[in-house]
Order: C-alpha cells, then structure tokens, then sequence
C-alpha cells in the first residue's frame, strides 16, 4: 500500500470510528428528538404517543374519534396519533418524561409512575380550574373518581373517568336457562341455580377469570366488599381473613365441580374459548365481551354457539367489578404553551362530550350513571343484548367492588395467584392454605 | 531477570516514531469497542452491582440498605426452590442435554446414509424461540387435547395429568421444552471431531483399537474443549431460563419450577428494583462459578494436540 493510498485508508477508517462512537454517544442525547408541536397556518398540531392505534383493539374506536376531533377544530387544531405498542406504551411514557418531552395529552401511563414521580414533580397540569369552569364536563365525571383524583390541595392531575365498565356475568341460555330472576337473588341462590353447569375459568397467565369471580364471592360475604375496597389505599396483604377464606372455599368447589375441562391452565383467550365454544354455560367477564358475541365474530364460535342466546347481569346485590377510585386515562404535560394547553382542554371536553361518551359506550359497552341518554343512545343500546341488560343492571344502587387483582400487590396479582390457582384446583391446597401462600407472597412483594 | 516492565520499557524505547505514531490510531479504532463496552456492559454491570445494595423503586433515588435485598431474598419462599430446580436442571442439562449432543454428533460424525440431512433436521428447532417452542410444548402437555395425553390414552383410557399443572410432572415438563434440542453442542463437538487429525485414528487402528476404544480413549478425549464449552453455555442458559418458565408454569404450581429469573422479574413488578438486582448479582456470581468450575473440570485452558 502506498503512503498515500495508506493515508487515505487510515483517515477514511478514522472518520468511520469517530463516527461510530460520536453516533453512539449520541445516542443518548437528551435533545436528539423533535418539538412535537408545530403550526401550521395557525393551526396548533401535536403529536401524541398511543397504544390505541393500529391493530389494538382500542383503535377501532379511538382512531376515528381523534378524527372526529381534526375535522370539528380543522381550522384550529390537528392531532396526530404515534403508534407505540401496548406492551412498551408506559416505558416510553416514562422516556419521553426523562428527556423533558413529554406530549401535550399524556394518555394515563403507570399508575404508579403516575401517582408518585410524574404528579409529585410537577410533569402534570392542574386541571381543577378549568374543570370548574366546565361544569357541564364536571358533572359528568364520576364522584369516585372525581374524590380519588382530587389531591389534599385541591389539584387535580388527572381527568377523572365518566363511564364505569363493570364486570358481571354471561349465560348462554341455549345451555343455561334459568326460570327465575337472576337479579332478586343472593350469590348462594345463584350458585345452586347454577347447580351442575359449566363455568369458563382460567388459571395461567394472571387467572384474571378465576380472579373475576373470586372478586364477586368475596364481595358477597360480610365485609367482603369493604375488605377489597380498602386495596385503594393500601394494597392487600394479609389474606387470613374470614370473607376471603369463605369465598376461596365456594371457588375451590366450583373448580372442582364446574369448571369447564380446559379451565386449569387456561388463559383468558381459552376461557373465552371454552364460552364461545358451548363447552362452558357460563363466564364472568366485563362489557367488552359484547364483540364476542356479535354475528361479526361468528367465525369463531363453534359447537352450534349462537350470540344472540347469550344474556349477561351484574352479580347478586346488583354489584359490578369495577374501580371507580382511579385515575383517569387523560393529563395534560404541564411543559405545555397556553395554546396547546388549549388544544388538550378542547380535546378533552370533546371526549366528554355526551355524544362521544354515547359513542364510546356504544362501541364498547359501559356505563356513564351521570350522563342523562338520548332515545337514539338507548334504541341503539338495546340492539346489543348483553350491553342491555347490563345496563338495565346498573343503576343508582349499583355497588361497585375492585377486582381482587388491583388490590393486591403486583406480583401477586400477576404471578403468585395464578400459579397457586391449580394447587386449589387439584385440592393439594385447602382454602386456608392457600389464604396464607398469597399472605406470604404478598407480605414478601411488600418488602422494600 | 530483568523484570517485565522493564523489558516493555525498553521495548517501547525502541519502537521507531512511525510504531509510535501508529498508536494514536490503534486507541481511536479501539474507541467505538470501548465506548460500546462501557456503556452496554461495564456501565449496567456495575449499575446493577451498586444499586443491589440499595433500596429503590427504580423513579426515586436509591437509598443505601446494605445486605437487606440479599437477606430478604435467601428468606423468601421460592429461593430455596429457585436453587434446588436450577441445581437439577444443570444435572440434566450436563448429563442428558450435552450427552445426547454428543451422541448424535458422534452417530453423524460416522456419515451413516442421509446424515446431511438428519444434520439439517435437527437444525430446524433451534431457529424456532424458546418463546414459540414453550407454546408449543403447552399444547403438546394439554390434557385435553395434547398429543401426550391422547396417545397415553390408547393404553389408559382414563388418563388424566396436568403435566404443566401438577407436582412432581411440572419440572419435568418444562425440563422437556429445552433438553432434546442440542444442536448447537452437536455442531460444535462435530467441528472438533472433523478438526481429529486423521492419522491418529490411523494410527490407533493399527495398534488394534476397536470402534468403541478408539471413541473412548482418542475422540471422547479430544473434544474434551468442546464438550467443556458445550456444558457451559448449557449450564448458563438453564441460570437464565426465562422463557420457557414464564410461559408455560410461571415457576408453579406453587412454587415447583421457580426459577432466579422469573423471582427477578416479579421483583420488578414490584418496583423493587434493589431486590431485583441483587438476584441479578446472585445469577451473576452463580454464572462465573460456574464458569470456573467447568474450565476446571474441563481442563479447558490445556490443549492435546
């Protein structure tokens, strides 16, 4: 090689090296990303990272909704979604907060984050003002939520929720059909309606099914629904409690005597399965389940299921699964300008807006108890039968109950229980046993 | 003697001003290796190191706890289990999952009709995930409709096992998504058995050794290395195990088939990142013991050629 030539080689290379790690130190690079703001013609457009795009089953109706917003405020205002999957949606959250780039509309995030990093130091815009000011937005918000998301000042970080979905049970009458009102009865009066049938359960993953009904028996024993209720506060770690040891006894028994063949080691799509396979009469399950359940997903129901046979209610007690006293799925980035400040109130008076609440509802099942329906809503309503009848369900009387797997610690709720569940299931366990496994685990995850 | 240092000194003394001049380069070429060094490797070791003895919840900064995270984890539940199972696993992993390697590696290395494409067969695994293998075996195991079960059932027409669900099966049957799939030890003792030369066997020939003395005291012996390698990516991978747990048993029932790993990552549910580390350090410390045991046991720093 020539000196020259050799000379060419050795800068050229280094050019490359200094590239690389210059590259690679800028890699983290806290101002390497874009303003997502831009106007445009004095149209205020942001971009806002979400998970309810694309092929998530959010989408279906967020999507068009953000659409609905472009078009109303075309002159005004433009929001563009960022694709970012489910899995991976609260880390960037956290990512984008670190390098000082949080979006205008933050959509929720971790619970946990939220409530003790980004609220505390300030990342979040105090809405209370603004909402005082709406008062038509306001008194749409459910008072749970309302209370839970109001600090001891007065601020509120978070947009507290309109619409609860609470988690009830569905029959298939074709299997099923009981000959008296499911509503007037107690749980034990329900059970022995049930008798011999089939109830779809699952175990694996976090045994959410299992955990569903386990809530309702533990909510229909004396002080039960009080006992989950305090897991708002303080997570759940003592699970020697005479309700929940009682609830654990009924839950053990129906796994031995009704569980549907697939149910141990069943996941939630196998416990849905097993339903919309005629293979189990009955599932606990939320709102959500009405997609199942229409022609269009027809394709997946076999063993002579038919939709249209299913009926759904809230469980005895008129009582849903559902925690009113969270946070909702909205805040605003206090780094925000006024004029996104006011693009983000504008969207969010939009989504609470009684007709997209009444389009939310009707695309994915629910209930706004403090929104007054249209005729239109409630015809439209009624042509999804299960939606119906949870409705009919839900009333001012209504108690609601948190799922047993939001009050506990995490790990518990995502690892232990569902691990344990068989050593129910099989009877190596007694409910006693078993109360004090979960006990043990939980008072380990505590642990700081 | 002259010391070492010295010699390098005078060494150095006399590299001509071009050798010299050469360093500044070899230093930048070498940048981007250290700059991805430091900071995907060193910098999170050490991190993880640091902050195992702290208590924090990975948003706050953490607080110094001492040994508490490695006293909480020896305490809790699944520890003791966790341990137990990734003791017998690298039992199984050194005895069945290398042995069988190297036996098929020693059947192919005989080129019995059609073993280019035995070799390709057995490949086909090892390009699927251990994530889409642990789904796979899910329904191989189910009780329902497994083939396991079904073909049990010609002969025991009552038969009923939760394989991934009952004690003592569930070990066995996560055991069973990973120990027949050994490719990667075959390839390697193959390289090393083609690699023999072939006077040696020649030569062993003549003085009268049979097939099975001729594996035993000249092939067996040479792939010594590989086979030491072999053990240790095995016994590693069993310390690192996550997939296949957290899909199929999520280490029950109970707490059967727990593993460090899967205690690892609920820790980190829990936002008890200090705890999660110290497993993490645990796992770590495990591996390098390891290491040394098997280049030990292995010889594997000696060469017989």
């Amino acid at each position: 090689m020539s000196n020259i030539s050799r000379r060419s080689f050795v800068g050229a290379s280094a050019a490359v090296a200094a590239a690389v790690a210059a590259g690679l130190a800028g890699c983290n690079n806290p101002s390497g990303g874009g303003d997502d703001t831009q106007s445009s013609g004095g149209v205020v457009e942001i971009t806002i990272p979400s998970y309810k795009t694309g092929e998530n089953v959010g989408a279906v109706f967020f999507e068009p909704q953000v659409e609905r917003f472009n078009e109303k405020y075309a002159d005004k205002y433009h929001i563009t979604l960022e694709s970012v999957p489910q899995d991976g949606f609260n880390d960037r959250l956290k990512q984008l907060a670190q390098q000082k780039q949080l979006p205008v509309l933050v959509q929720g995030g971790d619970i946990d984050w939220q409530t003790n990093i980004a609220f505390p130091q300030g990342l979040a815009y105090d809405i209370s003002g603004w909402l005082n000011e709406h008062p038509e937005v306001k008194d749409l918000v459910l008072d749970d939520a309302l209370a839970y998301c109001t600090n001891d000042d007065g601020t509120i970080y978070s947009m507290p929720l309109p619409t609860v979905r609470p988690t009830g049970y569905y029959w298939n009458t074709a299997l099923w059909d009981p000959w008296v009102d499911l509503s007037t009865l107690s749980m034990d009066e329900l059970l022995a309606e049930i008798g011999d049938q089939k109830i779809a359960f699952s175990t694996a993953e976090n045994g959410w099914v299992c955990g569903l009904f386990l809530t309702a028996l533990v909510a229909a024993e004396e002080g039960g629904a009080d006992w989950l209720r305090g897991g708002v506060e303080e997570k759940i770690v003592d699970f020697n409690q005479s309700a929940f040891i009682s609830a654990v006894t009924t839950l053990q028994q129906l796994l031995q005597n009704n569980a549907a063949s697939n149910s141990v080691g069943a996941t939630y799509a196998d416990a849905e399965n097993a339903f919309l396979s005629s293979q189990a009469a009955i599932i606990s399950n939320g709102p959500w389940m009405s997609s199942s359940l229409a022609d269009t997903n027809s394709e997946n129901w076999s063993n002579g299921f038919d939709g249209a046979n299913v009926h759904a209610a809230l469980w005895p007690g008129q009582m849903g699964i559902a925690n009113t006293s969270s946070l909702g799925e909205w805040w605003i980035s206090a780094a925000a300008s006024d004029a996104e400040k006011q693009l983000a109130e504008d969207f969010l008076a939009f989504v609470y807006s009684p007709e997209e609440i009444e389009a939310f509802l009707l695309a994915e099942g629910g209930d706004a108890p403090k929104l007054t329906y249209t005729d239109s809503f409630k015809e439209e309503q009624a042509k999804t039968q299960t939606l119906a009848d949870l409705s009919a369900d839900t009333t001012a009387e209504t108690e609601f109950v948190p799922c047993i797997l939001d009050m506990i610690p995490a790990s518990v709720a995502n690892s232990d229980f569902g691990r344990e569940l068989p050593q129910l299931a099989n009877g190596t366990y007694t409910p006693e046993q078993f109360a004090q496994a979960l006990t043990e685990a939980a008072k380990e995850a505590s642990l700081t | 003697m002259k010391s070492v240092v010295s010699s390098l000194k005078e060494r150095r003394s006399r590299s001509t001003s071009l050798e010299r001049n050469n360093y500044k380069w070899v230093y930048l070429f070498l940048l981007p290796t250290l700059v991805v060094f430091v900071m995907f490797y060193a910098a999170p070791i050490i991190q993880v190191f640091l902050t195992s003895f702290t208590t924090w919840n990975g948003f706050t900064d953490p607080v110094f706890s001492g040994l508490q995270n490695y006293v909480n984890l020896v305490n809790s539940r699944g520890f003791l289990l966790a341990m137990q199972n990734l003791l017998y696993w690298s039992l199984l992993a050194t005895f069945v999952h290398v042995g069988f390697g190297v036996l098929v590696a020693f059947v192919l290395f005989q080129k019995p009709h059609g073993w280019k494409l035995a070799r390709a067969v057995f490949m086909i695994p090892n390009v699927i995930s251990a994530a889409a293998w642990a789904m796979i075996y899910r329904f191989f195991f189910n009780n329902d409709f497994g083939v396991l079960n079904a073909v049990i059932r010609f002969v025991i027409p009552d038969f009923t096992v939760q394989w991934f669900y009952e004690s003592p099966w569930a070990f066995w049957a996560v055991a069973f998504t990973w120990m027949f799939y050994a490719v990667i030890v075959t390839l390697v003792v193959l390289g090393d058995l083609m690699n023999i030369p072939a006077e040696l066997a020649e030569a062993a020939r003549i003085d009268g050794a049979s097939g099975w003395r001729l594996i035993r005291d000249i092939q067996l012996p040479l792939c010594r290395s590989s086979i030491g390698t072999s053990v240790i990516v095995s016994v590693t991978a069993r310390i690192a195990m996550y997939e296949q747990i957290a899909l199929t048993t999520a280490g029950g029932p109970g707490n059967d088939t727990m593993s460090l790993s899967i205690m690892l990552v609920n820790g980190i549910m829990d936002y008890r990142y200090g705890y999660a580390n110290a497993i993490g350090v645990v796992m770590f410390i495990i591996g390098l013991v390891v290491l040394a045991l098997i280049n030990r046991a292995f010889r594997m720093d000696e060469s017989d050629l």
